[in-house]
């Protein structure tokens, strides 16, 4: 069954078409990957399925009912929970209290808000951190934090935007490691936007691939990258070289 | 339950705080006992009144971050409610402050919606215009006395007055509205940990963040301005029968707007003590201009040059006032 339903999806900014009629489903249970070049339209799509921006065309539907016209709030209410690209929380509120505000979406109580966040931040091993404002602490961990706040709010569908952009290797290797875990152990869907090949390679069951805003190429990630279409889009000479 | 329970937890804080706080709690509760000029009274008075604006404005100008500078006109709502319903029908205040708290967030519901649509400087120029028009409309209103205001005659009442909240000495005003504010405190204590404050703190850092997370942000906008308002309401009713003359130009003007933004922001904007530190600084401050340097000639105004100089700073050093100062250095030495 389809989780989430993407049909003939357009986003215009001005003369600018970010999404073209994209179409493309998240299978529950799957986790999917999204690449593409920079400014393919990636973030957009998010933005777009999360209620972030207005589409100009085409539907989303989630678990079955329609959630095109519906307010970023009240999609995430349904169950589907991102991140942001750039975005980190950086106010006054620390790594638990921002974790706790997720919570409170199903809760009123604070204590049971704070059981609650306090236990994701085992399972994100960030324990230590709760005390810290998101600001103190470096990027991996920021980006952490970023994941374990969407999860408060519960998820059926978490939408990952570049969780490993500005990591080094052994900190990549960890996030994938919460990540699989996050799909497997919590059983939440997952779908990725990625720059990192590698991670991209070993987390996903299937990728779906955008340039210039369309959709180029769709499947098993080993040969979506031997699609020629996306070798000159997005891998470029070098890496086809290297790795083909 | 736990409502309660989080009101009357104070153990977040660090023991010096909460030792400071008792000792000022001591203070205000023997300070009548002890001889005092009555310019010290009413000055303790003020501080206390401007406080609990401070606390209400804390909510959504300080946890919520929506700059609001328009609270004077539910200050003057809460206080024409009373003045007008002890004068006509003799209600007791217990009745007519409630009646107050309840036009106010009426009214607040009606102009937030569209207000709360509105970002940043454009929000804080809305409810400086929406209370000017309030302040207008009651100058020319004649039922409640126009621009000349109402007065309250207490000579009827055979103090000291409980039901009516009309005393003789000023001792009296003190103690309830210092009850008032020790209630203000536990609200404010309870209100920080509740779902609606840390949505509220949310809102403030990143809206798309928030509403990522699921929170409705104009709605718990709506919420919070109509709790602030409640708050300012209800003591713009005690200060009806405190001060017992009550006029458009006193009690709604644009200088108590400013006036309660400027306490809360001064002390700490968003956190539990800052309004109760910038009215501590503020109030005699304010006292003192009035009394000394408005008085001589050529200086009325200054009070106004001190209060912008004091905003120019704050925004440029700290905007999280003396206690984000505060918060700061303590941070630095734990790290
Ligand atoms: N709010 C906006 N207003 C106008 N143009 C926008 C806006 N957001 C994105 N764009 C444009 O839409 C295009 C797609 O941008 P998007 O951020 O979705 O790309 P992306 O695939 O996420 O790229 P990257 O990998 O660099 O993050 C870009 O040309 C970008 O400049
Ligand atoms: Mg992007």
């Amino acid at each position: 069954m389809a989780l989430l339903e993407v049909t003939n999806l357009t986003k215009r900014f001005g003369g600018l078409t970010a999404n073209d009629a994209v179409s493309f489903e998240v299978t529950k249970g799957e986790l999917l990957g999204l690449i593409g070049p920079n400014g393919a339209g990636k973030t957009t799509l998010f933005n777009c399925i999360a209620g972030l921006h207005p589409i100009d065309a085409g539907t989303v539907h989630f678990q079955e009912q329609n959630i095109t016209r519906l307010a970023s709030h009240e999609i995430a209410r349904l169950g589907l929970a991102r991140t942001f690209q750039i975005m980190v929380a950086s106010g006054d509120l620390n790594v638990l209290e921002n974790i706790m505000v997720g919570c409170f979406l199903h809760t009123g109580s604070r204590m049971k808000a704070k059981a609650e966040a306090e236990q994701i931040l085992k399972d994100m091993e960030l324990s230590d951190l709760g005390g810290y404002l998101v600001s103190e602490l470096p990027v991996a961990a920021q980006k952490r934090v970023a994941m374990a706040t969407a999860l408060g709010t519960r998820p059926k569908l978490l939408l990952l935007d570049e969780v490993a952009a500005g990591l080094n290797p052994s900190e990549i290797e960890g996030i994938t490691a919460i990540i699989q875990r996050i799909h497997t152990e919590m059983g939440i869907t997952v779908m990725l936007i990625e720059h990192v090949m590698e991670m991209v390679m070993n987390l996903s069951q299937r990728v779906v691939v955008l340039d210039y805003g369309r959709k180029i190429a769709e499947g098993d990630p080993k040969l979506v990258v031997k699609d020629p279409n996306v070798i000159k889009a997005y891998l470029g000479e070098r890496y086809a070289k290297e790795h083909l | 339950m736990e409502t309660l329970k989080n009101a009357l937890d104070f153990s977040d804080f660090p023991r010096l705080d909460l030792t400071l706080a008792a000792s000022v709690a001591v203070f205000l509760l023997v300070f009548p006992f002890f001889s005092h000029s009555s310019f010290a009274m009413s000055t303790l008075i003020q501080f206390l009144i401007f406080s609990l604006y401070g606390m209400g404005w804390n909510t959504i100008g300080g946890y919520g971050g929506q700059v609001d500078l328009g609270k004077a006109q539910y200050l003057g709502i809460g206080a024409y409610t009373t003045s007008v319903m002890l004068l006509r029908w003799d209600t007791p205040f217990w009745i007519s402050m409630p009646i107050g708290i309840l036009f106010s967030v009426t009214w607040s519901f009606i102009i937030g919606y569209p207000l709360f649509k509105l970002k940043g400087h454009y929000f804080a120029i809305a409810t400086i215009a929406t209370s000017l028009v309030l302040k207008d409309l009651f100058e020319v209103w004649e039922l409640v006395g126009g621009s000349r205001g109402i007065e309250i005659l207490a000579g009827k009442y055979q103090t000291p007055d409980f039901v009516h909240l009309i005393f003789k000495g000023d001792d009296y005003y003190y103690y309830v509205i210092l009850i008032f504010f020790f209630i203000g405190i536990l609200f404010m204590n309870a209100f920080r940990k509740s779902r609606l404050g840390f949505q509220l703190r949310s809102i403030k850092d990143n809206e798309d963040i928030a509403r990522s997370l699921g929170i409705n942000v104009h709605w718990a906008k709506i919420k919070t301005y109509a709790v602030a308002t409640a708050f300012v309401s209800a003591v713009g009713s005690f200060h009806a029968c405190y001060v017992k003359n009550i006029e458009p130009e006193d009690t709604m003007s644009l200088d108590i707007s400013i006036l309660i933004a400027l306490m809360a922001m001064l002390g700490g904007a968003g956190s539990l003590w800052g309004p109760i530190i910038g009215a501590a600084v503020l109030v005699p401050l304010k006292s003192y201009l009035k009394e000394w340097l408005g008085a001589q000639a050529g200086m009325v105004g200054i009070d106004l040059i001190i209060y912008g100089a004091i905003i120019m700073i704050i925004s440029a050093a700290e905007p999280r006032g003396i206690w984000g100062m505060v918060e700061k250095a303590r941070r630095r030495k734990r790290n």
